[in-house]
């Protein structure tokens, strides 16, 4: 059969944002995918070379618009390290708490958009924005904004929490536990979803070294590597977590890292809650800050819901003189073509789905 | 260093330094779990660097975008084919020459 050439997006449903895919199919067998990015690009790491420290934030939080708290706090935690800014104690639990709320309401929007993809399961996808919106109103709470938080000051917040934080982060907890435990009911139950996901693009653990993809991708290969564990920050070192990994690395193992992932962070919540110390979690309100230790380069690295989130700064007196975002999307995309040859053309979407890509981050 | 169990790469960057653009690799071992800062200066006349790719496929799209920001001639494989496709390919956006607000300007 001759080979058919089909272009997709820039404007897809299934491609989540701006991604143009040119597609070669014989028949309905995928012989080769080339993603075209770049339709988003801003010149991010150009712009925050222009901008001050405290200017920047606003840049970090939109590269990635489902979990604007991760990308901003690791670029505030680079910072920090440049000028030698110590972070409080009580700063130091409540970001790691906040942090992986927010990796949950990340995971809860990736798997409600996910099973999307897939088709029908419009129950799970309405559990999950259901579930997304009480963290969202608990982080509202806390900084004052629904999304774009920007409520990270150097050495620790804008405010300091409100007076029943704990209360209700304990309750939040227990209802995020009983609901996400609901959820393989009418996933791992639903024959179309393992249909779709089981045995369905599948990265093996040497291949996905090999292609440099990390987070939930990686693990769900079977590489046990967290850059929470690996690199610690905060107060990480301190509380006990599993990493969990998938076998086979198919788009269901990746779903079940994910699932289980959620699961350990509302562990590490009630762990990071429990030692939280009371005191003021106040950072600084400082604008313009003049060369207090100036290294040579700062490589940051942290944990962010999609993967690895490297900043390589090299910091001068008010601005930074380059900033370098090694986005974790970025090269999760690159892996797509390995990934959807030789499968169908309709997994292709689901492929896409499974790895969790965010365009702003991507493009930059 | 690929013997030496730095199967990872995490990311290649550079920086311009006006005279010379310095360019850096992140690696990472996974058995031992540790880090690799590798640093190469380039002069300004003769910005070409060697492809890693046959040790590192995650080098392909570092190294396109490398190519694309600042110009650099990665030898040994075809970086014609821009990522961002942003860029006419005669503009390097990411050089400390190309002035953000003036230049910018120019190209819309």
């Amino acid at each position: 059969m001759s080979i058919m050439r089909i272009n997709v997006g820039p404007i897809h449903p299934g491609t989540h944002g701006v991604l143009k895919l040119v597609v070669d199919v014989d028949g309905d067998t995928v012989k080769n995918v080339e993603p075209h990015i770049g339709f988003l690009h801003r010149g991010v790491e150009k712009l925050m070379e222009t901008r001050m420290y405290m200017q920047n934030p606003s840049y970090t939080e939109k590269l990635d618009y489902i979990a604007p708290l991760s990308w901003d706090d690791l670029y505030i935690n680079a910072v920090e390290h440049a000028l030698g800014v110590p972070v409080k104690e009580p700063a130091q639990y409540e970001r790691v708490i906040l942090l992986e709320f927010q990796r949950i309401a990340s995971h809860l929007l990736w798997l409600g958009t996910f099973v999307n993809d897939i088709g029908q399961l419009f129950t799970a996808f309405m559990w999950c924005f259901r579930d997304r919106a009480k963290i969202l109103k608990l982080l509202e709470d806390v900084s004052g904004s629904r999304m774009f938080y920007v409520n990270l000051r150097l050495g620790g917040f804008n405010k300091n929490p409100p007076e029943d934080f704990k209360e209700r982060a304990y309750a939040l907890c227990d209802y995020l536990e009983d609901k996400i435990r609901g959820y393989p009911d009418v996933l791992d139950a639903n024959s179309i979803f393992m249909e779709r996901t089981k045995g369905v693009g599948v990265l093996s653990k040497k291949d996905a070294i090999a292609y440099g993809v990390s987070g939930p991708v990686l693990r769900g290969s079977g590489v046990e590597e967290d850059a929470r564990i690996s690199h610690p920050y905060y107060v990480y070192d301190k509380i006990k977590f599993k990493v969990p990994t998938g076998s086979k690395g198919d788009s269901y193992d990746r779903y079940r890292v994910r699932y289980e992932e959620m699961l350990e962070s509302i562990g590490i919540i009630r762990n990071a809650l429990a030692n939280m110390p009371d005191g003021d979690a106040k950072g600084m309100q400082i604008r313009l800050i003049g060369p207090i230790a100036k290294p040579d380069h700062i490589i940051m690295r942290e944990e962010l819901p999609r993967g690895e989130g490297i900043i390589y700064m090299v910091p001068d007196k008010q601005k930074p003189y380059r900033i370098s975002l090694r986005s974790p999307a970025f090269i999760n995309l690159a892996v797509l073509p390995k990934l959807a040859e030789g499968g169908r053309f309709a997994d292709l979407f689901s492929i896409i789905g499974s790895l969790d890509l965010i365009f702003a981050e991507i493009d930059r | 260093m690929r013997q030496s169990g730095f199967d990872y790469l995490s990311k290649i960057t550079a920086i311009d330094y006006n005279d010379h653009i310095d360019v850096i690799y992140l690696l990472y071992n996974n058995d031992a779990k540790k880090d690799e800062v590798v640093r190469t200066t380039l002069k300004a006349e003769k910005l070409e660097i060697d492809t890693v790719i046959e040790l590192f496929k995650a080098a392909d799209w570092y190294e396109r975008e490398l190519s694309e920001m600042f110009g650099i001639k990665i030898k040994g494989r075809n970086t014609k084919k821009l990522l961002l496709e942003l860029w006419n390919g005669a503009e390097y956006p990411l050089r400390k020459s190309f002035v953000w607000g003036k230049d910018y300007k120019r190209l819309q």
